[in-house]
């Protein structure tokens, strides 16, 4: 796909994460979270992000049509965005896989283990609960034990969905599985067609 | 099994009053966690999480500011509250009730109702001399007709309580008159916006229109003086016979001198008012006889356009967020400056594009890479439907940019909306 075709939205979630939204997949294999250049190995899409001189990455997901970095630059989002997005443009417009697939880390076993015990607070308690409003909460993955998830339904695009997710989940997964270090929403809120409470003031 | 919290913290706890339909919860949520704070969230309707964390879900009536001050009052006994902020007009309201209770930074609740009934605040204003258009109260029953025989055009049509300039209509002559009383009828008819404007939901004022060059002031109340923290120009002109608003630009290429003018009338609105903390967003105009106060909001600027507003020195992590001002007022932190960054700014709220189900947006990816252009947010969703002034009041999304001059960021703007495509069917 030539670059100029490939669609980007910013969304900013603080001064340190952003998410990209783009119109095409960039990975479909899950989830694959980077934590540094050497991680990014293998993977143009990383490898570019992380050699943007300046912006200090330290983290950085790819899941789907969604990238989130997180920087430790002070410089605000809106003067890096644009590398950032060029970035995507440029490896999407490669013959080599943007992200190649996830190797198998020595430590596994520990997220795995976390992933049972989210997924299992998620079934049993998020989602029974959100459903109240039409949403559910997907569990995309754990790594380093930080939980990647996903906001559908009622949740995708609804105006209180952080405050769900920052005075709800994460306070849960503090107290039931205390061993999680953070959360990750990798939603694309944009796209949310049914959100249950939507903004409308000015 | 899970069981609540058991709060046993010393850091301040900061009561948050988020309507459930603001576009405010990311930018106020993340500026508690950026400034660490125990946070407690209260909407009008109750979170589906809240039996599990009961220190930070808290449901209360919006509508009625003095039964939510008093279960706040019980609420504070288990987890004590340090400072409280609305984010809107009617919890600005409800955020000064709590504070007059608990005895916390914040509005005397008079000055909260004077900011956001019209024409409280048009009383208030006139006795004070502050200068402001010509008012009259009229109920919709009065005969439109007979009103229509007695006034002098143009004139402008508000509801009491409405925000957004939803509602708000330009009349030129009898005519115009009556088929604007009739869209107004029609728009207070509605039973969730009668219930947002309460008591005042049969009532409008009949304003003078003022001719000239609108700007916004955003500003917080500190101690009762108030700190101008932008002044914002509004290039496209307001002249009605709806007002939606487009571009914010700042700062504000109006010359020196006037600018003061500006300010001065705005400070003495704050203080005809009573508003003696927290933030302000005003909007004012003038022409060939100085500045006249349009409205005073004793809340934040609306919708998302708080992000085009960093303080300090942006870029080198020692910048802040209004909304992290705003939090560390309430709870008496030090905010570690009040002076916007060197940069020119600007926001445009994309106008509405026309009636229908929105289908898709075009354009989005060409609009971003608009030089100067920071983003471009789509608020609206697939499916939505899209309702024009002055019945709607809802911006489809909007455009972000920053530069070294206002000019070189309204032309940006504008190249970029021209580059969106709006599917509606």
């Amino acid at each position: 796909m030539a670059a100029a075709e490939i669609g980007i939205s910013a969304e900013p979630i603080d001064a340190q994460r952003c998410k990209f939204v783009v119109s095409v997949p960039v990975f479909a294999g899950g989830v694959r979270r980077f934590t540094g250049s050497d991680d990014a190995k293998g993977s143009p899409l990383a490898e570019a992000i992380f050699a943007i001189p300046g912006l200090a990455v330290n983290e950085l997901i790819v899941s789907g049509n969604i990238v989130t970095v997180v920087k430790q630059s002070p410089t605000p989002w809106q003067a890096v965005g644009k590398p950032v997005g060029a970035a995507i443009r440029a490896a999407l417009a490669s013959d080599v896989p943007p992200v190649a697939a996830a190797p198998k880390p020595a430590g596994a076993v520990n997220d795995d283990s976390l992933y049972e015990q989210v997924a299992r607070v998620f079934e049993e308690q998020v989602n029974p609960m959100v459903a109240r409003h039409g949403g559910h909460v997907e569990l995309i993955d754990v790594q380093d034990a930080v939980v990647m998830l996903r906001m559908g339904g009622g949740c995708q695009g609804c105006g209180m969905a952080d405050v769900t997710l920052r005075q709800g989940i994460e306070g849960m997964l503090a107290q039931l599985v205390p061993a999680v270090r953070g959360i990750v929403d990798i939603t694309d809120h944009t796209s949310g067609a049914n959100p249950y409470f939507q903004a409308s003031k000015k | 099994m899970l069981r609540p919290y058991i709060i046993l913290s010393t850091v301040p706890r900061l009561l948050l009053l988020l309507p459930t339909t603001t576009y405010r919860t990311t930018a106020f949520v993340e500026a508690a966690r950026q400034i660490g704070v125990e946070l407690t969230v209260a909407s009008e309707q109750a979170s589906t999480l809240e039996a599990v964390n009961p220190a930070g879900l808290l449901t209360l009536d919006f509508e009625q500011p003095e039964r939510a001050a008093d279960a706040v009052r019980v609420f504070a006994r288990q987890y004590p509250i340090d400072g409280v902020v609305g984010v809107d007009d009617r919890t600005a309201l409800v955020a000064a009730a709590i504070a007059t209770k608990l005895a916390l930074r914040g509005n005397p609740v008079h000055a909260a109702i004077a900011a956001s009934d019209k024409h409280v605040q048009r009383e208030q204003l006139a006795k004070a001399a502050v200068p402001i258009p010509r008012f009259m109260l009229h109920n919709l029953e009065d005969d439109p007709a007979a009103i229509a025989k007695s006034l002098t055009y143009p004139c402008v049509l508000k509801p009491v309580r409405l925000s957004a300039s939803r509602g708000v209509i330009r009349a030129d002559n009898p005519q115009s008159f009556l088929a604007a009383h009739g869209r107004l009828r029609a728009i207070l008819a509605d039973p969730e916006t009668a219930a947002a404007c309460g008591d005042r939901a049969r009532h409008y004022l009949i304003e003078e229109f003022i001719p000239g060059y609108e700007v916004a002031l955003e500003g917080l109340v500190v101690d009762r003086r108030l700190h101008v923290l932008a002044v914002f120009d509004k290039p496209d002109p307001l002249d009605g016979p709806f007002f939606e608003e487009t571009i914010y630009v700042t700062p504000s290429r109006v010359p020196g001198g006037l600018q003061a003018a500006i300010r001065d009338c705005a400070d003495r609105a704050v203080r005809a008012i009573g508003i003696t903390e927290g933030p302000v967003h005003a909007e004012l105009r003038y022409n060939e006889n100085g500045p006249w106060l349009i409205e005073l909001a004793a809340r934040p600027i609306g919708g998302r356009c708080s992000a085009v507003l960093k303080f300090g020195e942006a870029g080198s992590g020692k910048g802040v967020t209004l909304e992290e001002i705003i939090l560390r007022h309430a709870l008496g932190m030090p905010i570690p400056s009040l002076r916007r960054e060197r940069l020119a700014a600007g926001v445009m709220m994309i106008p509405i594009p026309g009636a229908g189900m929105l289908q898709e947006v075009r354009g989005v990816a060409e609009a971003n890479r608009v030089p100067l252009v920071e983003d471009v947010q789509i608020t609206a969703h697939p499916g939505e439907r899209l309702i024009p002034f002055p019945e709607g009041s809802r911006y489809p999304g909007f455009i972000f940019a920053r530069g070294e001059t206002p000019a070189a960021v309204e032309t940006a703007l504008r190249e970029a909306h021209s580059r969106l495509t709006f599917v509606i069917a």
